[in-house]
């Protein structure tokens, strides 16, 4: 199944890294991976197109117990 | 005043008291402004030492447990420990110094990625680029550590940041500990009418018991719904170990009480337990005709490895309160007859398998001698290395609350014993602290000794030394065909000979019949001491679920062997695994 993750982060170091790794340790594979740092903020507002077989509202709630994740919306792609 | 010196304060007001490490390079400032403070330092002999040491502070005491270490091989020494206190969630604050930022980045001397390295095993880390991130980032530490489900935080610090004017920044404000989130009502109706329902309930009690501050909740549920109820190694100690409803721990060297009742039971009550595959045996057959009511306060583990019929998420402590009273008035109702028989089943099972410690011979039986010494320090700290007798410990040993244990859980970590017992000896001086090591766990941190007689910690070992890497050896043995493939330690060097070198008095006991008196001169001795027992190679832990088997498929060869009144079978116990 592939699943599309809407998160927020803050902009702090390490931030994309504690994301991209919590999914692939958990069992979900990236395929894609999109976004951009708030120009005067301190938010990344990244889209992540993860492909796995595991719970992934496991997935979810492993990112957001991550410090520095604020939100994370999963949805199955169409 | 510099970035270190006002570090060294904040720690001060955040209630550090001690904190464990190893000096080096980089974090030579911090080191600097600890000369003179108020903070006690424990100089340790290995950075793994100084982890692990923290690591046993902060299990006995549930306060966070603090170490530093430099950049580089320092701070690369604390990984396993930062990874034990990660899987066991231990609250630790781990201090590393780094190289100054305009090094970082070109592989500088002693320069090591600690922040990259460690964040699958941290529950956050900061790597502080400004002096002027200190506050938040040592409040956000402490607070995050602390908070819900604990954990290790890594604190990376360069060496320009520590000696970095800091004489601008606000004194240090301890920020508060997060509330634990309250049960949803819904769920805990829910809850409730499972239990109601159910005629062969089991509860099953792990590390999160005592992690939630419920061992009071925990006992007084039992207590009020007289269910029985089973441990996992974390949470052994939650209900005292001769509680008449406390079946022991089950699993892989659980008890057959334990695990026959779980196997058999129509609904588990799954209190800050993560259905742990050492618990669980073959999980596709584990506990096949129950439904689950799950209590953990991180929705994590709800339903991550078995399917919840009830979640309550929240905090422990909460929910089992909400829950005493509404369960206990199920307690004599349309299923009572019901419960009162699968009581009676538990606890006959429970007096039918109990252990037995009339092992025949001459040698020291180490379950035995286990059980009596914690007859003799019914109150001690014990801390376990990581094998036979880790699991005998767990076995035998009676536990009367679960911050008596400090067991490496999750992560399995040889060498955690001795260092762990240091931190719990530092963290209550006057405590009776006992390691349990074996030979081949006792050499990975045997350099700690030198700490043990530095402070004169009275901190008592006993060394179970079989000349093996027992655990390993019963699996080749029994899984392995027995392929004895580098598990041999009968070069092992002079245990008391090494004791004596650090200066901790050495005693030694190698038949049964002397178990009695080496244990009283162990208790007795002034200071440090270490108990070398001589043990059967041959002795091995049971009982045993073989891998890919479930929790009823147990062997044991040697009750087997005493029921039968024949001597213990030798050939290929895998002949005896159920089929």
């Amino acid at each position: 199944m592939r699943y599309q993750l809407d998160l927020t982060l803050r902009q702090a170091e390490g931030a994309l890294s504690r994301v991209l790794g919590a999914a692939e340790r958990r069992g979900f594979r990236p395929l894609s991976v999109d976004g951009e740092a708030q120009a005067d903020g301190d938010r990344w507002y990244l889209r992540l197109t993860v492909e796995g077989e595991r719970d992934e509202a496991n997935l979810q709630h492993q990112l957001e117990k991550l410090y520095d994740c604020l939100a994370v919306e999963v949805s199955p792609c169409r | 005043m510099n970035g270190a010196r006002w570090l060294v304060q904040a720690l001060a007001a955040e209630g550090v008291q001690t904190l464990f490490g190893y000096p080096g390079g980089a974090i030579m400032p911090f080191y600097d402004a600890l000369h003179g403070s108020q903070l006690t330092h424990v100089l340790v002999r290995h950075e793994q030492g100084a982890a692990f040491a923290a690591n046993g502070y902060a299990r006995a005491s549930g306060r966070v447990g603090v170490c530093v270490a430099t950049s580089g091989p320092g701070a690369s020494n604390l990984v396993t420990g930062i990874a034990d206190a990660m899987l066991d969630s231990v609250p630790m604050v781990v201090i590393t110094g780094q190289v100054a930022t305009p090094l970082m980045g070109t592989d500088a001397f002693q320069e090591l990625d600690v922040f990259g390295m460690t964040m699958p095993i941290v529950k956050h880390s900061f790597l502080l680029r400004r002096v002027e991130d200190l506050p938040n980032v040592v409040a956000e530490a402490f607070r995050i550590a602390r908070s819900g489900r604990p954990g290790p935080v890594l604190i990376d610090l360069p060496k320009d940041v520590q000696i970095g004017d800091a004489s601008h920044l606000p004194a240090h404000e301890p920020a508060t500990v997060d509330e634990l989130p309250a049960p949803k009502d819904a769920s805990l109706h829910a809850a409730l009418a499972l239990i109601s329902q159910a005629k062969k309930p089991v509860v099953y009690g792990g590390g999160g018991i005592a992690l939630g501050d419920a061992v009071a909740a925990f006992r007084t549920f039992v207590d009020a719904t007289q269910i029985p109820t089973v441990l996992t190694l974390k949470g052994l100690g939650a209900l005292p170990s001769g509680h008449a409803l406390n079946l022991g721990m089950l699993g892989m060297h659980g008890s057959r009480a334990a695990n026959l009742a779980v196997q058999e039971s129509d609904l588990l009550i799954v209190v800050g337990a993560r259905f742990d595959d050492r618990a669980t045996g073959k999980l596709a057959e584990f506990a096949p005709n129950a439904r689950v009511v799950h209590m953990d306060l991180d929705a994590c583990e709800i339903g991550k490895l078995r399917h919840a019929e009830a979640a309550v998420c929240g905090d422990i402590q909460r929910t089992l309160t909400a829950l005493t009273l509404p369960c206990a008035a199920h307690l004599h109702g349309r299923n009572g007859a019901a419960r009162r028989e699968w009581r009676a089943t538990c606890q006959q099972r429970m007096r039918e398998f109990a252990a037995r410690y009339d092992a025949p011979g001459e040698t020291v039986y180490a379950p035995a001698l286990l059980k009596r010494l914690s007859e003799l320090a019914p109150n001690a700290v014990v801390a376990c290395d990581v094998g036979q007798h880790q699991m005998w410990v767990a076995q035998h040993w009676r536990f009367a609350t679960p911050r008596q244990h400090l067991t490496s859980g999750a992560l399995g970590a040889m060498g955690f014993g001795l260092p762990a017992a240091i931190g719990a000896q530092i963290q209550s001086p006057d405590a009776q602290v006992v390691c349990v090591s074996g030979d081949g766990s006792f050499l990975m941190n045997v350099q700690e000794l030198a700490t043990l007689r530095r402070y004169g910690l009275p901190v008592k070992i006993v060394l179970l030394d079989n000349q093996a890497l027992g655990m390993v050896r019963q699996w080749q043995e029994l899984f392995f065909d027995k392929r004895y493939s580098e598990v041999d330690l009968s070069d092992n060097p002079d245990f008391g000979a090494i004791a004596a070198a650090f200066g901790v008095q050495a005693l030694h006991v190698d038949r049964a019949e002397s178990v009695e008196d080496a244990l009283q001169a162990l208790l007795a001795a002034d200071g440090p001491a270490l108990l070398h027992v001589a043990i059967d190679q041959a002795a091995n832990v049971w009982p045993l679920v073989p891998p890919n088997h479930n929790n009823a498929q147990m062997l044991d060869p040697e009750r087997d062997a005493a029921a039968s009144n024949e001597p213990t079978p030798t050939e290929d116990p895998r002949h005896a695994i159920p089929a």
